[in-house]
């Protein structure tokens, strides 16, 4: 994020678009709806009637994967109306020209076909964000799950750089990582590409400095694969070891048939979780670890603010932290790195990364801080880009063109899936589904439809129904409600016996990898009458 | 005590390295590549411009420098390795390139203020020292707004 969750509450406008937040982030929700009761406007773009559209004052209903055409038809809008602010375009940006040139490609007419928003609610949207004096712009994966999610985020860029409503106090682009300590696990370096303070592997100068650090050599020089080019390799040898640290790939993967193949063509798979699943049930080893409640260590959460975390449980006979299982396994392969705590590890992430130098255990006793905390001195950074100011200079304009998802609808699959999170569960399951109490509020995933896509398939709520892809098949019972638009179907992914990834498309973003786990097509087939499920579904869902 | 000619060879001292300074990134403005970097240099050598009338009003009021705040230090130039110069740096470059030098400067003070015999000259060197430590906060504000991109 480049605000502070707490800033959103002084926002004048909150722009949240393919955000779920209610269900998956409740607390900064609570910023939002009180932002509104202090008398922000709340613009909620969704395909889906989501439980925030009840503190909205708007509620458009984009078509899934048409972000690109909407985004670029209210920037459009907006300076044709000379709503654009001139002066942070004119001081802070790089190529606005060939943007307002670009825009123009975006009449709100032809964006309006696309996104299926009309005409005259997109001129009133444009209206409100040209007039508004800060606008805080929220996002999750239904911005960056889609083959478009890189072109998605700079899109959302441009109309902020075009608004100028970056480097203040409650304005800004706010991306909400989708778990806890997402945020951490990118800065200390679980990617690819980096290590730790974001430092690149193929850079000569951060090899050094790292090699010199750790007091090693031969650092590699090549950056790693991504998730799915990792396991794609797995089946002509080019990976044959992958040690998955609390994922549950099969499940949260897309495509889960050709996952699984994928998984069972690894020579070696070694999985580290709490319970079992279906990715430990294909391990070769498990290695049994800590959960959140019996770790010791810090959590970064999606304002960049590193917290502590602290025992509150003593863990079972046997389990082990991940850092203990790492090192030990390093041990045995001829490597020890001398770590004895978690606190010892992160004081060695602060000798070797600038941006949390300053953050010591004893300093976060109490309240987090948020990096960039570069010395002992310094207080923490609430918001980044003060005054415009970007790290390569002027903020760069991306052109960014609208592209169809990569599976669209036909005669065989005539609806839309879109899938996502509910309040209830996290991520997979491996823990919620183990909580007798979370199973009773919601203990079995349900297919959303639309009546009008219903009603003609004789299909009720309680019915037991048959999801259809061209990459396989769920039977669960449907759930008939008008929170999504007619020709779309949702449904999440916690349940393994019934899991949206056996239907999702494995595309992916170019650039990220990130699959396209927001639009793929299905069709749907009754298999027999059934009971409600529950007669207080709406209460579930509604926070 | 020290005389006003000895305060005013101070100043003078002061206004010859704020128009080295000028003339530093005024030349390394000229010689890089990027856009951004290049605003930055040109913005801290109107800085320093900015500095030397500071200092010329100072040669009519030396009270003056005596009411500069005191800053907040949060010594992050002091943590910062100082990069190469070169033509193709980037914008948090230049800024750690500037706050290492305008931490040079505050110590270059700090040390005449320390060896210097004379409490009326002392106050004005430490007054300088602040002056500079002041800059040097102002440009490790802008540091931190840049210097540690989440690019990957």
């Amino acid at each position: 994020m480049t605000n502070s969750i707490q800033e959103l509450q002084d926002a004048d406008l909150i722009f949240v678009i393919g955000s779920n937040m209610t269900e998956a982030h409740p607390v900064i929700s609570y910023y939002v709806k009180r932002a509104v009761n202090k008398g922000a406007t709340l613009i909620v773009n969704d395909p889906r009637r989501t439980d925030l559209c009840r503190w909205a004052a708007h509620h458009v209903q984009i078509k899934v994967g048409s972000d690109i055409a909407y985004i670029n038809g209210l920037i459009n809008e907006i300076f044709k109306n000379g709503w654009a602010n001139e002066d942070f375009i004119r001081e802070h940006t790089e190529n606005p020209d060939e943007m307002r040139a670009w825009a123009e490609s975006y009449p709100v007419e032809r964006a309006s076909e696309i996104c299926g928003v009309p005409v005259a609610r997109m001129k009133e949207i444009a209206r409100l964000l040209g007039t508004a004096k800060s606008v805080s712009v929220c996002y999750t994966l239904g911005i960056t799950e889609h083959i478009c999610g890189t072109d998605n985020v700079k899109t959302l860029a441009n109309l902020q750089m075009v608004l100028g409503n970056l480097g203040k106090h409650g304005a800004g682009l706010n991306p909400l990582r989708g778990q806890n300590n997402v945020q951490g696990a990118c800065d200390m370096g679980a990617l690819p590409n980096v290590f730790h303070n974001y430092q690149p592997v193929t850079d000569a100068k951060a090899i050094e400095k790292m090699e010199k650090d750790w007091g090693v050599t031969g650092l590699s020089r090549t950056a790693g694969y991504k998730m799915p080019t990792m396991l794609h390799k797995a089946l002509d040898g080019g990976t044959r070891v992958l040690y998955c640290v609390a994922d549950n790939t099969v499940q949260t993967e897309p495509h889960m048939a050709h996952t699984i193949k994928e998984l069972q063509a690894l020579e070696l798979l070694v999985v580290t979780d709490i319970f079992p699943n279906l990715t430990t049930a294909l391990a070769h080893v498990v290695f049994p670890d800590y959960s959140w409640g019996e770790e010791e260590g810090t959590f970064s959460n999606t304002e960049r603010r590193v917290q502590r975390v602290r025992r509150a449980l003593t863990p079972p006979e046997g389990c082990r932290p991940n850092w203990w299982i790492l090192q030990e396994l390093g041990k045995r392969l001829g490597y020890d790195l001398g770590f004895t705590s978690a606190r010892a590890i992160w004081e060695d992430m602060r000798r070797t990364a600038t941006s949390y130098a300053g953050i010591t255990h004893e300093r976060i006793e109490d309240v987090g801080l948020q990096w960039p905390c570069p010395t002992l001195e310094h207080p923490g950074t609430a918001f980044l880009h003060k005054d415009g100011k970007f790290s390569r200079g002027k903020g760069l304009f991306c052109k960014t063109d609208w592209i169809p998802p990569a599976e669209v609808v036909d005669e065989e699959y005539p609806l839309v899936l879109s899938t996502g999170r509910r309040l209830w569960h996290y991520h997979s399951g491996t823990q919620t589904r183990n909580s007798v109490g979370l199973e009773n509020l919601f203990p079995e995933e349900l297919l959303e439809m639309h009546p009008t896509d219903a009603s003609p398939l004789g299909i009720a709520s309680g019915d037991l129904v048959k999801a259809v892809s061209r990459r396989g098949e769920v039977t669960l019972r449907a759930w008939v409600n008008e929170r999504a638009a007619p020709g779309l179907c949702w449904m999440a992914f916690h349940f393994e016996e019934a899991c949206a990834n056996v239907l999702t498309i494995d595309a992916f973003d170019p650039v990220t990898e990130t699959a396209e786990y927001k639009v793929c097509a299905i069709r749907v087939e009754k298999v027999r009458d059934g009971e409600a499920p529950m007669e207080d579904l709406r209460r579930q869902a509604r926070p | 005590m020290a005389g006003n000619l000895e305060i005013k060879s101070v100043l003078d001292l002061a206004i010859g390295r704020e128009e080295e300074a000028f003339r530093f990134y005024s030349e390394v403005s000229g010689r890089v590549e990027n856009p951004g970097v290049k605003e930055i240099f040109d913005q801290l050598a109107k800085d320093e411009l900015g500095h030397k009338v500071f200092l010329q009003a100072c040669l009519k009021d030396p009270e003056l420098a005596s009411k500069l705040p005191v800053p907040t230090d949060y010594k992050i130039a002091e943590a910062t390795a100082e990069p190469s110069l070169s033509i193709d740096m980037k914008p948090a470059d230049a800024l750690a390139v500037a706050m290492k030098k305008e931490l040079g400067a505050a110590e270059f003070y700090q040390d005449l203020a320390r060896s210097a015999s004379d409490a009326t000259l002392t106050a004005m060197f430490e007054n300088l020292a602040r002056m500079e430590l002041g800059h040097k906060s102002r440009i490790e504000h802008m540091f931190v707004d840049i210097g540690y991109p989440e690019v990957f």
